[in-house]
Parts: structure tokens; C-alpha cells; sequence
């Protein structure tokens, strides 16, 4: 459950840092957006990424909850990564 | 690092080597000259985070545990098994079962060792009935455990010298592959399909940028566990004498030196009291492991060590009791600074703190950096292959990294998957038994190499990854028609040992299948020039144009090589 609760808030904390970065909009929604909101979803992500250690570090502790943190982020990280790239797929098999 | 090739190799202007090339330069042969062996390393260590259960599977006669013995009433029980076995032993000690061991594995010092015998004993136990496991001889996980950091059929000495070698390599590459990555946060994300040498590259960062703080953990902490030997001079200078040396090694490891026997016999006092006590401090399920030196003897030691739970460090933690009397003499909790971040970057490395999920995570990302370095070194060909004047006929040292990474990458799963099908397919009864189980994952790894050699390049990789999928696919069914446990009955019994290894030995199987299939539909664009011009490189004068076309072209040729036979 712990381990859980871990992932489910750093998979969305990089799923929000792809989201700011021009080239996965442009990906992703066809457009890149204004500086304002790209801002706000880095400023998200990288909170929802400290979260995450938050929650990771206190249900824990220091030892255990940063060796685990790190196998969360490695995860979330690769998972959003393999999401994208299978809509890109996707979506090239479409047209 | 291609960023910096467009520079260098823009035709009639010699770029000032820049840092990034010489690391790039520094990377890629870094990288190149150990990453066969680093690949076997980093394969064989990724499956040690489940060598207890590869143990459980490869000792099918053993029954599945359901629930965790209890230490208390297990040691008295292999003790007194024990005692009549190995009577005068200066010293035993039993490693407990528990959630991810079924039997109870013990070492002795035999008494008098016979001219030529080494001074150890060992066997597993069965720690409900107290008696000797009676399963094939095997020597389990435990094999790709000792492979992964000191080989096989050299001395261990050597071994691990060469280990601490392709580990200090690996720092390196690790050091130089970031300086080199000239956009970590910008390419974060980044995987483009289907462009040939762009999506190697583009995987081979992700696999190492994601895995990042796993990878320089696991090769640092690494170099830390075999320091001692590698670089013995700080200790041997600060420790002088028997008594320094001693103390010294009584800070990292529980190890506790049998003294000399009276000659007086007393036997022991009751070693049940003794464990309960410590798991009164610690934790009923916390005993890692129980030692006794000199039993029988009036000087007689216990120590009752804790297991590795829930706790990232392997500096000492035991309790010592008077044998004769069971009286507590010493509870070692902790150790010095110094001692304790040794104990903290070992600990971090075995990861054997961790629970199921962590290990998982491990495990994982361990992968990922087997995948990191095979990516790496198909990488080396992919890039130069489009430069070869003749792709068909390539110069020897293309020819030999080429046929080297299919037998290391495709050839070492069907090793490695023949040590399993030699555990359920050699006579029980065997001479040597173990030893067998052990040549054989040589003997098929050695087959792959001379199969990679003799075949063409492309043909090569496909067969051989079919063959490391059938090979991984087929072992529940050997295991179905071999021993009584198929995996639908592992699965109802709620055997998730059993089941979660067939099931990942299944799920290998997919992944090789999906390689094998995808490197034999690679179908590589002829580049025109090739046919037309001998050199291709050479007239390629738009530097960004050339990245992107050979780039395809390479990229289709990414694990599909021989252009020339790709249709026979």
C-alpha cells in the first residue's frame, strides 16, 4: 500500500514535467502553450515529485524511504516515457 | 555524442576537441572494452535479487512454505542433527529459514580437515523436521550470485580483481556518458521511432538517465564491497598488529573468531532461550542467523545475528551468549562511522533489506542497466556499420564486436537458461551433479559464441534469440513434466515463488520473442551511394542530412545487420 501510495504521486509528477516541455506538447496536443501554464505544470510536477519523497521519507524513514523513492521515480519515469511513445505509435499507425 | 560527431566530422573543418568528444571518445571505449563482461555481470546480478527463490525452484523437492518457522524451535532441532554429524566442529552456524528461504542452510568447520579437503562443510536442512534436505545437488542462485562478481573456472583472487576492473570501467563510462549527454533535461523524454541510430541512442539515455542513481549506486557500491582487497593499504597501515586487525574486522562483519577449547565438555545450554531472547529485543521473525563456536566446550560461544529486514546496513548486529550457561555476554548494536557507511553502500547494494516491491524495483531497473550497457554496445556497431565500405564484408575488429555482442547478449539467456534445464534434466543421482548444472550454462553460452560466428550477422542474432526464447519458454514445461509441481497447481497452492518465477521466466521468453521478431523484419533501406560510390561516408557532404539518412538506414539495421543477406 505504501509502495502505492509512493507511485501514485510521482507518476503524475512526471507525467506534468513532460507536459512542459515544448517538444511533448507539441506531441501531445498538437501545440505548445504559452509560457504561463507551462510554468505552472513544471512548478507542479516538481512539487508533486517532492511530494512524492515526502510521503516516501515519512512513511519509512530517511534509509529506506530514499532507496525506494528512487525505484518509484526510475519507474514512474520509464512508464510515462513507454506511454508516449505507444500514443505517438499510435497515432502513426492511424494516418 | 552525435551531436558532437556532426561536428568533428564536418568535412575540411577539424573542430577543436571539445570536452564532450574526449568524454564521448572516453565513453565509447570505456564502455566497449569491458561491456561483454559488464553485460554478464549486470545480467547475472540482476537475477541475484532472486536468488533465494531461483534457489526454491531449482530444489523442487523441497515443499513450498506457507508460513515462517519459528528461529526458536528450529535451532535446537538442526543443532542436535548437527552436533552428531560434526562433533568437535570448532565452529557451525545455520542461516535461518525464512519469508523467502524454505530450508535452513548451515556451515561447519570440519575438525580435522583430510590432506587436500577444504576446511568447510555444508547443507541445507529442513527446518520442520530438523533433518538433512534430501533434493538434488544443486548449488542454486547462488551460482549466478558468485558469477556475477567472481566468474567461474579462475581463481577467485583473480576474478575479482578483473570484477573491480570492469567496475571501475563502468564508473567511468557512467562519469563520462553524463558529461557527454549534452541534454539530460531536455531530451528526458525523448524516444523518436524508427530513426535508426537516434533511437538507439535515444534509448540507451533513457535507460541510463532514468536509471541513473540505481546505476552510479550499484557500480560504486560495488567498487566499496570488494575495497578491502582492492585497496588494502589504508587498513594494513592503520591496523598493524593481530589484535588491531581484529577489532578492525569486528566492526564490519558479525564474524566472531572461535577461541581456543578448554578441553573441558560441557554441553550447551539450551539454544532455544538464547534465540527467544534476542527476539524479545529485535522481532519474533528478525534472527538472521545463529553461530556457535566450540559447542560442547566450556568456552562455547553463541551468536545470534540479525537478518538483513527492514534495516540498510550489514554492519554487525548480534547478541553474544556464554554457551554453557546461555548467559547474554554482549549485545553488539552498533559500530563506528566509518564502519557503519561500509555497512550502509554494502547493504545498499545486495538490496536485500528491501521487501517484495523493492525488489522488484531492483530488479527492474537493474534490467534496465543490462539493457543500458547492450544497447550500448550494439550501439558501437549500428554507428559505424553505415561507414563500412563493405557492409557484407566488414574489417575484423567491426567483424569481432559484432559476433562478441550476439553471443553476449542473446548467448549468455540461453546459458543461463540451460543451468535451469540441467537442474531438472540431469540424473539426481549424478556424480558431480551441481558441477554439471554449472558446465552447462558454459557449455551452451560457449555454443552461442561459435553459432554467432560461424552464421551470418543478422541470421545469427534471430536464431539465437529464438533459441534463448524457447529455451526460457519451454522451462515450465520441463518443470511440468519433470516434478509434481506445474505451475496451474504452484498457482492455486498460493506458491508465488514458484508461480512469480515461471511467470517472469515467461514473460523473458515475450521480450525475446519480440526482439527476434523485429530484427527479422528489419528490412534496412539500401542507401543509393552505397552501390554507387565505395565510400559512402566520404560523400555525404550535408552533415545533418547525412545524420538523418544514415540514421534510418542504420537504425533498421539497428540488431539487423548483413544488408546483403537480408533476403537469402
Amino acid at each position: 500500500m505504501n509502495h502505492l501510495a509512493i507511485q501514485l504521486v510521482s507518476l503524475p509528477a512526471f507525467a506534468l514535467l513532460a507536459l512542459a516541455m515544448d517538444r511533448h506538447q507539441l506531441d501531445l496536443l498538437g501545440r505548445e502553450l504559452p509560457p504561463g501554464p507551462t510554468r505552472g505544470l513544471r512548478m507542479a510536477g516538481w512539487l508533486a515529485l517532492l511530494a512524492s519523497l515526502a510521503i516516501a521519507v515519512g512513511l519509512k524513514g530517511w534509509s529506506l524511504g530514499l532507496v525506494t523513492w528512487c525505484g518509484h521515480i526510475s519507474l514512474s519515469a520509464a512508464i510515462v516515457l513507454l506511454t508516449m511513445v505507444a500514443w505517438e505509435r499510435r497515432k502513426s499507425v492511424k494516418k | 555524442m552525435t551531436a558532437n560527431d556532426k561536428k568533428h566530422s564536418k568535412p575540411g573543418k577539424p573542430a577543436a576537441r571539445g570536452i564532450r568528444q574526449t568524454m564521448s571518445d572516453l565513453h565509447i571505449w570505456a564502455g566497449l572494452l569491458v561491456g561483454w563482461i559488464l553485460y554478464a555481470m549486470f545480467l547475472t546480478g540482476t537475477v541475484s535479487y532472486f536468488k533465494e527463490e531461483i534457489s526454491q525452484w531449482m530444489r523442487p523437492e523441497v515443499a513450498h512454505q506457507a508460513a515462517v518457522p519459528d528461529a526458536a524451535e528450529v535451532v535446537p532441532r538442526i543443532a542436535e542433527e548437527l552436533q552428531q554429524m560434526v562433533p568437535g566442529s570448532s565452529q557451525w552456524s545455520l542461516g535461518m529459514a525464512d519469508a523467502r528461504n524454505n530450508v535452513v542452510s548451515a556451515f561447519w568447520r570440519i575438525a580435522k580437515p583430510a590432506k587436500g579437503e577444504r576446511g568447510f562443510g555444508s547443507a541445507v536442512f529442513d527446518p520442520q523436521t530438523g533433518q538433512k534436505v534430501s533434493s538434488r545437488e544443486t548449488v542454486g542462485g547462488e551460482f549466478f550470485y558468485r558469477f556475477h562478481f567472481q566468474f567461474h573456472y579462475m581463481p577467485v583472487l583473480w576474478a575479482r580483481w578483473l570484477a573491480s576492473f570492469c567496475a571501475m570501467f563502468m564508473l567511468v563510462a557512467i562519469v563520462s556518458g553524463v558529461i557527454t549527454h549534452k541534454k539530460i533535461f531536455v531530451d528526458f523524454f525523448t524516444f523518436r521511432w524508427g530513426k535508426g541510430q537516434r533511437s538507439w541512442l535515444d534509448a540507451h539515455n533513457a535507460l541510463s538517465v532514468f536509471g541513473l542513481p540505481f546505476h552510479a549506486m550499484i557500480t560504486y557500491t560495488g567498487l566499496v564491497t570488494l575495497m578491502a582487497m582492492t585497496m588494502p593499504w589504508a587498513s594494513s597501515a592503520a591496523f598493524k598488529t593481530q589484535a588491531e586487525r581484529q577489532a578492525m574486522q569486528s566492526e564490519i562483519s558479525a564474524f566472531v573468531p572461535a577461541g581456543k577449547p578448554s578441553g573441558q565438555a560441557v554441553p550447551l545450554a539450551p539454544l532455544g532461550d538464547m534465540v527467544r531472547q534476542a527476539q524479545q529485543r529485535w522481532g519474533a521473525d528478525r534472527i538472521g542467523r545463529v553461530t556457535v563456536n566450540n559447542a560442547g566446550d566450556a568456552s562455547a560461544r553463541v551468536i545470534v545475528t540479525y537478518g538483513d529486514f527492514e534495516r540498510v546496513s550489514i554492519s554487525p548486529k548480534y547478541m553474544l551468549f556464554e554457551g554453557s550457561t546461555g548467559k547474554l555476554l554482549e549485545v553488539k548494536d552498533q559500530v563506528g562511522a566509518a564502519a557503519e557507511t561500509r555497512g550502509v553502500l554494502y547493504a545498499l547494494h545486495l538490496g536485500r533489506f528491501g521487501d517484495t516491491t523493492v525488489r522488484w524495483l531492483y530488479f527492474l531497473t537493474s534490467l534496465a542497466g543490462t539493457a543500458m550497457v547492450g544497447t550500448g554496445l550494439v550501439m558501437w556497431t549500428v554507428k559505424r556499420r553505415t561507414k563500412l565500405p563493405h557492409p557484407d564484408k566488414p574489417y575484423f575488429g567491426f567483424w569481432l564486436v559484432e559476433r562478441l555482442n550476439i553471443a553476449a547478449i542473446a548467448g549468455l539467456s540461453i546459458g543461463m537458461a540451460a543451468m535451469l534445464w540441467a537442474n531438472r534434466l540431469l540424473p539426481l543421482g549424478m556424480e558431480k551433479r551441481s558441477d554439471w548444472e554449472i558446465h552447462w550454462f558454459f557449455i551452451l553460452w560457449g555454443a552461442s559464441l561459435v553459432w554467432a560466428m560461424l552464421r551470418p550477422a543478422k541470421r545469427a542474432w534471430v536464431e539465437l534469440l529464438w533459441a534463448g526464447c524457447a529455451a526460457l519458454a519451454l522451462l515450465p514445461v520441463v518443470n511440468v513434466l519433470t516434478t509434481d509441481r506445474p505451475l496451474w497447481r504452484s498457482a492455486i497452492d498460493g506458491d508465488w515463488v514458484f508461480t512469480g518465477l515461471e511467470l517472469t521466466l515467461l514473460a523473458l521468453a515475450a521480450l525475446h520473442a519480440w526482439l527476434a521478431v523485429r530484427t527479422w523484419r528489419h528490412q534496412p533501406k539500401r542507401k543509393p551511394q552505397r552501390q554507387a560510390a565505395p565510400r559512402p561516408a566520404a560523400n555525404s557532404p550535408a552533415p545533418a542530412a547525412r545524420d538523418v539518412d544514415s540514421g534510418a538506414t542504420a537504425a533498421s539495421a539497428a540488431m539487423a545487420p548483413d544488408l546483403q543477406e537480408a533476403r537469402p
